[in-house]
């Protein structure tokens, strides 16, 4: 096989790994929260070291 | 039989002596988050042994099959980044789906093994490092075996230190921290005890 082709199907590779994260990621948010698990309590003390973006206490924190 | 000998010694050896969670840091944030009880810290431990040995069985035939001969190595960390976490929403998927018990004590930290960079530190060092298929998947299965040991073990003793007599200042983080480097320490000990394993 040519460098070419090597070169397209490493894309199509990159495309698809990229499609399955989409996907992937729709099918978590629209998986509904198993019950009793709604509002997670915060622990303070552990997650003042976390800096993870997505978590609605950093976000909360942030905006403090 | 060499053969399997010497995968069992590398295994070990990622898991005992080159522990990335004490020898490198890699993975602190879970490591310290998830470890107060030892269900959760057992759940966090058993996902990441799951998308450590995914991630090294997926990213390495990947690396060498498809982005070097089509001259793009330099993409690696972008294909190992979108196969981890891909992998980590299928786990998410599943723990929120079938396991609410597990979803509800990883909590918040369940996205966090996204951001472990223990799993992108294994497969990057192993295209680094130049290892085989075999040694690769010896390592990411030590590595994350390792880490599974080290927070179970780390969780136990902070379940103890809770109902320990810690002097008011070391309350919480400080007295975890330094039960964290006197693990590091004894694992150092362990140093030199397999040496020259070639698979």
């Amino acid at each position: 096989m040519t460098k070419e082709a090597y070169l397209i199907i490493a894309i199509v590779i990159l495309v698809a790994l990229l499609v399955t994260f989409i996907v992937s990621f729709v099918l978590y948010r629209k998986t509904p929260v198993p019950k009793g698990c709604e509002n997670i309590e915060i622990n303070e003390e552990n997650c003042s070291h976390c800096s993870h973006k997505e978590c609605s206490h950093f976000i909360k924190r942030d905006e403090e | 039989m060499n053969i399997l000998i010497s995968f069992l010694l590398a295994i070990l050896s990622s898991m005992l002596i080159d522990n990335v969670v004490l020898s490198r840091f890699y993975g602190i944030c879970p490591f310290l988050g998830v470890s107060r009880k030892v269900k959760s810290s057992l759940g966090m431990g058993v996902a990441v042994v799951f998308v450590i040995v995914l991630a090294t069985v997926i990213c390495w035939p990947l690396y060498n099959f498809v982005l070097v001969p089509a001259g793009i190595p330099f993409m690696d960390t972008v294909a190992y980044i979108l196969v981890i976490a891909s992998l980590v929403q299928l786990v998410g998927l599943f723990i929120k789906k079938y396991s609410p018990s597990l979803y509800k004590s990883l909590g918040i930290y369940l996205p966090l093994i996204t951001t472990n960079c223990a799993v992108l530190g294994v497969a990057q060092g192993n295209t680094d490092q130049g290892l085989n298929f075999l040694s690769s998947l010896a390592n990411g299965i030590g590595t994350s075996v390792g880490f599974l040991l080290i927070i179970v073990v780390f969780s136990c003793i902070r379940v103890r230190l809770e109902s320990s007599n810690v002097p008011k200042a070391f309350k919480g983080l400080p007295i975890a921290l330094i039960v964290a480097a006197i693990m590091a320490i004894a694992f150092m000990g362990l140093q030199g005890l397999f040496s020259g394993i070639q698979l």
